[in-house]
């Protein structure tokens, strides 16, 4: 168990209510075997899916000064806003290629929100609390979402064809090539793919917690 | 001013929050046995002794916070101590400081004003308070008795966290003046353990009273020559925070300022300091510091080594924190020009259990103990050992 990289591949009898599509169920474990909550899971169609009509909406919040989510996966085109829930004032900014963008010092909802129109990996800031790093993966896939506490994401209704499945958290150390893999997918049939870490994770980032009265000298 | 402010702050279009006014208060029922506290004229390394408990005034604290534009912050922090300063409230810190919002992963900051040097990792509430206990280590009280920057400091910091690295990595410097008095309190009363900052106005103890002069004003400039440190961090994914620093406040330990009636004080320390947020429960914090500090116009002036360093151990649960930390300690003076060499060794053991009862309101409880053994208590005719106890509550209010 900790020394093999462990892929399972197990073709299920097709599920009735999913006709003519397939449903693709993702575990992700660490090198102990424990089920990892919180992996960004995304199933990418080797043939592009078409860019839906209308923008999708999320929220990354800003609560005990820590982002909440940590980790937001969207669909690109998405449009995020950024509550402040906190007493303090936050400025949110990233430098990532896939998105630059800064929200001026705010309280409360006082931005618009922000349009991610470009695949990739956005590493939010607060330019008053360096403790505080948030992370917004955007995809074109329209198949993604984050493994629960089982470890687990159940993506229904995906087009029989070629994927590429991808696992991402902030706090993975395995190389990127094994966080990845090909699944094809046939029409009625239900797929389970489960991904064990083969490195430590990375430790957690801390934050100091809710108290207005943090303030690093 | 605040009609102003506010209107500033409406006319560049921020939030009414961007005005942060803050309050604090702190009341204390104190025990303690030991010396005279150097507060009071002795040299007892505590801020209560057995004259001076009971229900006492821990401080009350008032702050501001505010932006008067994007990436300028201003802050003012005062304190009133409920001792006999100068001030019955007094500034301990004024500020302006500028970080433009990182368009890579360099970003620079200037701090300008008066602020303390970044030494500290136990300081790490508003108002250069401790959660972790009620006093703080000798290190850092020393740094909050003697040490302001009155000048100016810049700050580059590589955000490789935001790159998807493990470790970010700062730079500091900093030029002063203002801060000649520096390393007096360390070579003729040693070290001690309390939470008593010095206000940017204020002496340190009673006014006349004691070994130290009366008349010596804390953060005043003899010499006219500016001081420097420079120092570099590293922060390994927001757990482990690395620091040194290197303060010269290249003073002439030769010149005399006859208004305050002492000499510049020539002090030069290295610090480090390290602290590890194990996980959500415990954080171990232990600095070092080690210097030595000159005054006087005969060559080669006086002199004294100073050194100390402190283990923190610090677990929470929930609303509770319990806090244990041991602190070491030495001075020594190599040459003196009086008719005696003083010198300074001991201990100190600080247990403190800190209840959040809600968002406002905190109680702790603080037993600490010290023991050291201080040449100069001779020369006020007391016992140069002590063996000195304090127990604190505190019923602690933030607005």
């Amino acid at each position: 168990m900790h020394t093999a990289y462990v892929m399972a591949c197990t073709i299920l009898p097709a599920l009735g209510q999913a006709a003519f599509t397939a449903e693709l169920s993702v575990t992700v474990l660490d090198n102990a075997g424990r089920p990892f909550a919180g992996a960004a899971v995304i199933a990418e169609p080797q043939t592009p899916a078409p860019r839906p009509n209308a923008s999708p909406r999320s929220e990354m919040d800003q609560r005990d000064l820590q982002f909440v989510p940590n980790l937001l996966v969207i669909r690109t085109g998405t449009a995020v806003s950024f509550p402040n829930s906190d007493q303090v004032w936050h400025q949110v900014y990233s430098f990532s290629g896939a998105r630059t963008f800064q929200l001026s010092l705010y309280a409360g909802r006082a931005h618009p929100p922000v349009i991610f129109d470009k695949p990739g990996l956005v590493t939010l800031g607060c330019n008053i609390h360096d403790g505080m790093i948030g992370y917004i993966y955007v995809t074109d896939s329209p198949w993604h979402g984050r493994s629960d506490t089982n470890g687990q994401l159940t993506l229904q209704n995906l087009p029989a064809g070629n994927y590429t499945v991808k696992i991402w958290h902030q706090r993975f150390n395995d190389p990127a090539a094994s966080l990845s893999r090909s699944v094809t997918l046939t029409d009625d049939q239900a797929v389970r793919s489960a991904f064990l870490l083969k490195q430590n994770l990375k430790p957690a980032l801390h934050s100091h917690g809710n108290e207005k009265q943090w303030e690093d000298y | 001013m605040g009609r102003l402010l506010i209107t500033l702050a409406l006319l560049a279009g921020l939030p009414a929050a961007a005005h942060d006014f803050d309050f604090s208060a702190d009341l204390r029922a104190a025990a303690a046995s030991g010396q005279t506290s150097y507060l009071n004229g002795g040299l007892g390394k505590l801020r209560f002794d057995g004259n001076h408990d009971g229900l006492q005034l821990g401080y009350l604290r008032f702050a501001y916070r505010g932006n008067p534009t994007e990436t300028l912050r201003f802050t003012a922090e005062a304190f009133a101590w409920g001792d006999s300063d100068v001030n019955a409230v007094d500034l301990t810190e004024i500020l302006l400081s500028w970080r433009p919002v990182p368009h890579s992963a360099w970003r620079s900051e200037l701090k300008v004003g008066a602020f303390y040097p970044p030494i500290s990792l136990e300081n790490r509430m508003r108002g250069w308070r401790s959660p972790y206990s009620l006093s703080f280590s000798a290190i850092n009280s020393w740094i909050g008795e003697e040490l302001r920057t009155i000048g100016v400091e810049y700050n580059l910091d590589w955000l490789r966290q935001q790159q998807g690295r493990a470790f970010n990595f700062g730079l500091t410097a900093a030029a002063y003046g203002w801060n000649d008095p520096a390393g007096i309190v360390v070579a003729l009363r040693g070290w001690a353990v309390h939470d008593r900052q010095t206000s940017l106005f204020g002496r340190v103890g009673r006014t006349g009273q004691g070994i130290i002069n009366g008349r010596t004003l804390f953060y005043d400039d003899i010499d006219g020559k500016v001081g420097y440190y420079a120092g570099l961090t590293a922060n390994y994914r927001g757990a482990l925070e690395l620091r040194a620093l290197r303060y010269d406040n290249r003073a002439d330990p030769a010149e005399e300022a006859p208004a305050i009636d002492d000499y510049a004080w020539h002090t030069v320390f290295d610090s480090y300091g390290l602290r590890w947020t194990v996980n959500e429960h415990w954080t171990l914090i232990a600095q070092a510091l080690t210097g030595n500090t000159a005054a006087g116009d005969i060559a080669p002036p006086n002199y004294w080594r100073f050194d100390s360093w402190f283990a923190l151990g610090s677990w929470q649960r929930g609303p509770h924190r319990l806090t244990l930390r041991f602190d070491d300690f030495s001075m020594r003076q190599l040459v003196s020009h009086f008719p005696g060499y003083n010198h300074d060794d001991g201990d100190a053991i600080t247990a403190a259990w800190m209840y959040q009862i809600n968002e406002r309101w905190n109680v702790a409880l603080e037993g600490l103990r010290i023991r050291s053994t201080l040449a100069a208590r001779g020369w006020l005719s007391a016992p140069t050992t002590a063996d000195e106890k304090q127990w604190q509550l505190a019923l602690r209010y933030d607005l």
